[in-house]
């Protein structure tokens, strides 16, 4: 029982969670065969007609939050509100050909049983289908269909992630029957984290760590990594170079489960962004929410905060800009976010400034691990 | 001069024109109205009239045929319009009477001159085999002095009518200037019948007129009798420069109890392939709408025909317009009727883009309207034709001059479009529809991709059974081609349909009863709302029969109970999915 109450327990009393599978590529193309299958039905049916697609709606009116019982994890997660798309509409018509495309090329790939990035797949669908496919974006939000449409995951479809994320620090990694890795020794760039989930799946981990620092930017990584930080301070240092990617998130909650006495800390600039850097390494993303949920983390705020601001000099406080404001508002909209957050974010609207961790740097290019060193000893994180 | 009605070759000839066949009918006409002195009709007509057989090719069981040259009589007559004399009233009383018999009947008027010696006395004569006349029909004209001269015409008209009962024909006269009602009709002695059966009315009127006024006025007249002609259904009349004769269409006499509808469409039909369009090209949609007071019918009707033709190569065209402009032949009470301003605000504003049509502008010359089309494919011309009339032949009285309904011309036109969309299919697809078409070559290129690229015989031999394809040996084009043709039909059909349904709901790809009504709006995202209970969708799934989805939906069940049962067991199986054990 003991056990039971340690490892972080979700206790989702509610039919309304809506999530996709992991799957193996053989259920996959068996769920597009079906899709396929009853296309066909129903436009061979006596009354034919062309089936709308129903996709799990990701936007903030179906988002849901869960909240540990008995644990410290919340999370965001979609429920069951669909929107559609249909060929019969005129400016969604095209969508709704992009779906099944997209479909196409990844039933084509499960069937050889390959698997493509996203850059990839869209070079790919560029070459074939010019008229539909005009950006990378727009494949990604396809690829984003059809997750929600198949209620599977988008490693599950044979695309992998291509990470950019970066481990340093106090860690051992080890494929099976491969050499062990050790993450202190990789340099300043750290060891890249790959984005094949499966292979993250089966690393075995080992560290002598006391606490996971998550790090928004890559400039502020590798200068802790160049300076050892994760030394000075038994640490394991981890970054997705700004947003954070499903890989970086996963290898995190595989290291959160593995090591759940390790506090997880953030370091993030001090601006809407960085809050919501860490909100997603927190709860979850909504536009990946089918997926996303799964690998919330319990991340604590360690810094730049509201009181770390004495500390910098008045030139460094850059206004905000109209997209950070954005940001804001959508996080304060959103009701997973937690009263201290709050406040904070509503102290940086009213300043109407922001602040860079770099700032710090006024103090000594070595300031930086100070200052995480005394937070940390200070237990200063929220 | 005996009246014509008296000539016992008339009734003999009145008893024939109701028979089908009508071999000895020539003759006998001929000889009839060599009798009656009118032999010179024929010289009078333009000489170059296209058919010599033109004026005496009688239809075969019709409703009414008219009888030749009785043109300019919107020149001579009383209380004529601009447009057509068959406005007037005297015909359209005969037409009337015509209709109320309910049998085929003959409507001719005859014009001759009444004396050799004198030129400009004419006589006009119109008589008809309909039922026999009430007076009162007749009590009810009245004379305009402006429209005709007091001089020309002395107001007399001489009426002979009887009816199938009567054992007489009666005689009266009637003189139209009299004021007072009473000096107005006068009984004439009448004629017996001796036995033979037979109903009809003739009236005649002498008047002065040039005879070369009325033969300088024919061409004129005919030109307008095409439209005539399509209402009256066969009828003949020697055609214009441009060869608009109407022969009976002996292949295909349309049987007597055809309705004026059918009788429309199958003038058009008659029309427009007369000039050069082939009839599989031809595409005919026809509507009658009714004119309702309240929840009544007031018994006004609109029959309207629509026929699109298209022709590969252009010909010189006799039609008074080309492809891209549409002229509507009105017709009312069977006789055909200039455009009323009211009329031509209905058809500006009828939806004619839901149709994939564009109106460019409409505009009223001669008391035709004429509907310029924008975009129009090239060789392809619309034509409209309307007529409005009453279910039952009623006398036309001033009072009775219904103001049509606005909205009867746009029910009617569109009842008619629609009725061509639903024969034809493809044709006046509405841009939306248009546009969606378009995407259903890349549609169905996808999912044969789909299909193809599978190593799955059995998935894909079902797809080929659904879509009625033999298994073997199939090719991707025709897979692709015969999912293309379903989408295609789909687009088609439910723009046929888009007028009718407001918010029909295509079927989900993973249909589920629970599925409720969902609330679209105009966006990149239709946001709805239905719940789906999971399980009951990954019974969809399960359907593959995948055993490892069973112990899922099991352990959904299992997620009602209590945390301390086994969640940790639980999360495992939602990120190891496969991995059981």
């Amino acid at each position: 029982m003991g056990d039971l109450r340690k490892s972080s327990m979700r206790f989702f009393s509610d039919q309304n969670l809506c999530y996709a599978d992991i799957l193996p590529p053989s259920e996959i193309r068996a769920r597009i065969e079906v899709a396929v299958l009853n296309f066909l039905r129903i436009l061979a049916s006596p009354t034919p007609a062309i089936s709308d697609l129903p996709l799990i709606n990701r936007r903030s009116s179906n988002c849901r939050t869960s909240k540990g019982l008995l644990a410290q994890v919340s999370c965001v997660f979609l429920s069951h509100s669909f929107c559609t798309r249909s060929l019969m509409r005129a400016n969604t018509a095209k969508a709704f050909i992009r779906v099944w495309k997209v479909m196409e090329m990844c039933f084509g790939v499960l069937v050889q049983e390959k698997r493509v990035t996203q850059r990839e797949l869209f070079y790919k669908l560029l070459c074939d289908s010019p008229d539909y496919f005009t950006s990378q974006l727009l494949v990604n939000r396809t690829i984003q269909d059809v997750v929600a449409l198949l209620q599977c995951s988008r490693y599950s479809l044979g695309i992998m992630a291509s990470s950019r994320g970066l481990v340093a620090g106090r860690l051992l990694l080890q494929e099976p029957n491969q050499e062990v890795v050790d993450c202190s020794e990789c340099g300043l760039s750290g060891h890249a984290i790959s984005g094949d989930l499966n292979r993250l799946e089966t690393l075995i981990l080992n560290t002598d760590a006391r606490y996971i620092i998550v790090v928004e930017k890559h400039a502020i990584f590798q200068r802790l990594a160049e300076d050892r930080v994760f030394n000075q301070i038994p640490s394991i240092l981890i970054t997705a170079k700004g947003y954070p990617d499903i890989a970086t998130r996963f290898l995190l909650h595989r290291l959160a489960r593995a090591f759940p006495d390790l506090p997880i800390l953030a370091l993030v600039d001090w601006n809407p962004a960085g809050l919501a850097i860490l909100c997603t390494f927190k709860f979850g993303s909504i536009g990946m929410g089918l997926e996303a949920y799964r690998y919330a983390c319990n991340v604590k705020w360690l810094g730049l905060r509201g009181d770390d601001l004495e500390m910098i000099p008045e030139q460094s406080l850059v206004p905000l800009k109209p997209r950070d404001l954005q940001i804001a508002k959508s996080l304060m909209s959103s009701e997973v976010l937690q009263e201290n957050y709050r406040r904070e974010l509503e102290i940086m609207v009213q300043h109407g400034q922001r602040v860079e961790i770099e700032a710090l740097y006024f103090h000594g290019y070595d300031y930086l691990g100070k200052y995480i060193a005394k937070k940390i000893v200070q237990a200063n994180y929220i | 001069m005996e009246p014509i009605t008296s000539d016992p070759c008339y009734s003999s000839w009145l008893e024939k024109s109701k028979s089908p066949s009508h071999s000895l009918f020539k003759e006998e006409l001929v000889e009839l109205y060599r009798r009656a002195g009118v032999a010179s009709i024929f010289c009078s007509l333009p000489p170059k009239r296209v058919s010599p057989r033109a004026p005496m090719e009688i239809a075969s069981a019709n409703v009414i045929c008219l009888q030749v040259s009785f043109c300019d009589l919107q020149e001579i007559l009383p209380f004529s319009s601009s447009i057509g004399f068959c406005k007037h009233p005297l015909v359209s009383l005969a037409t009337q009477r015509c209709r109320l018999s309910g049998e085929p009947c003959r409507l001719s008027v005859v014009v001759k001159c009444s004396l050799p010696s004198d030129p400009l006395l004419i006589r006009i004569s119109i008589s008809d085999t309909g039922v026999g006349s009430c007076l009162e029909e007749f009590q009810g004209l009245k004379f305009s002095r402006q429209s005709i001269g007091d001089e020309k015409w002395d107001g007399v008209l001489s009426v002979r009518t009887t009816g199938k009962c009567d054992n007489e024909v009666y005689h009266y006269q009637l003189n139209l200037k009299e004021s007072a009602s009473a000096r107005r009709l006068t009984r004439l002695p009448s004629n017996p019948k001796n036995g033979v059966k037979f109903s009809g009315t003739e009236v005649i009127l002498s008047m002065f007129e040039s005879a070369d006024a009325l033969v300088a006025e024919i061409n004129c007249f005919f030109q307008k009798n095409v439209a005539y002609e399509l209402v009256v259904e066969r009828g003949d009349a020697p055609g214009s420069q441009c060869e608009h004769v109407f022969l009976a269409n002996e292949s295909n006499p349309l049987s007597f109890s055809a309705s004026n509808l059918e009788c429309l469409k199958s003038g058009i039909e008659d029309y427009v392939l007369k000039h050069g369009y082939k009839k599989e090209h031809l595409k005919v949609g026809s509507g009658t709408a009714y004119c309702t007071e309240g929840h009544q019918n007031t018994g006004w009707m609109m029959d309207t025909v629509i026929a699109i033709s298209e022709i590969s190569e252009p010909i010189s065209s006799c039609f008074r317009t080309s492809g891209a402009k549409s002229e509507v032949i009105y017709f009312k009470d069977f006789s055909p009727c200039s455009v009323s301003r009211s009329s031509m605000k209905a058809l500006t504003s009828i939806d004619w883009r839901s149709f994939g049509l564009t109106l460019k502008s409409i505009a009223n010359q001669g008391g035709y309207a004429f509907l310029d089309w924008e975009g129009l494919p090239p060789n392809t011309r619309i034509d409209i034709i309307l007529h409005s009339y009453h279910k039952q032949a009623i006398m036309p009285s001033a009072k009775q001059e219904t103001q049509l309904d606005r909205n009867l011309i746009k029910r009617a036109v569109k009842l008619a479009l629609d009725d061509l969309k639903e024969k034809h299919a493809g044709v006046l697809l509405s841009a939306h529809a248009l546009k969606i078409r378009s995407y259903a070559p890349d549609l169905a290129k996808t999912i044969a991709g789909l299909i193809l690229s599978s190593n799955d015989s059995g998935f894909q031999g079902e797809c080929f059974s659904l879509l009625g394809l033999q298994c073997q040996g199939v090719g991707g084009e025709i897979v692709e081609d015969c999912i293309k043709k379903k989408i295609i039909s789909v687009i088609e059909m439910n723009d046929r349909k888009s007028h009718e349904r407001s918010e029909d709901v295509a079927p989900f790809l993973f249909e589920d009863e629970c599925l409720q009504e969902l609330d679209f709006q105009e966006d990149e995202y239709e946001e709805g709302v239905g719940f789906v209970f999971l399980a009951r969708l990954y019974m969809r799934f399960s359907q593959l029969d995948q055993l490892m989805l069973k112990p899922r939906i099991l352990s959904m069940g299992v997620l009602e109970s209590p945390a301390w049962l086994p969640t940790v067991y639980w999360q495992l199986e939602i990120e190891h999915g496969y991995s059981l054990s």
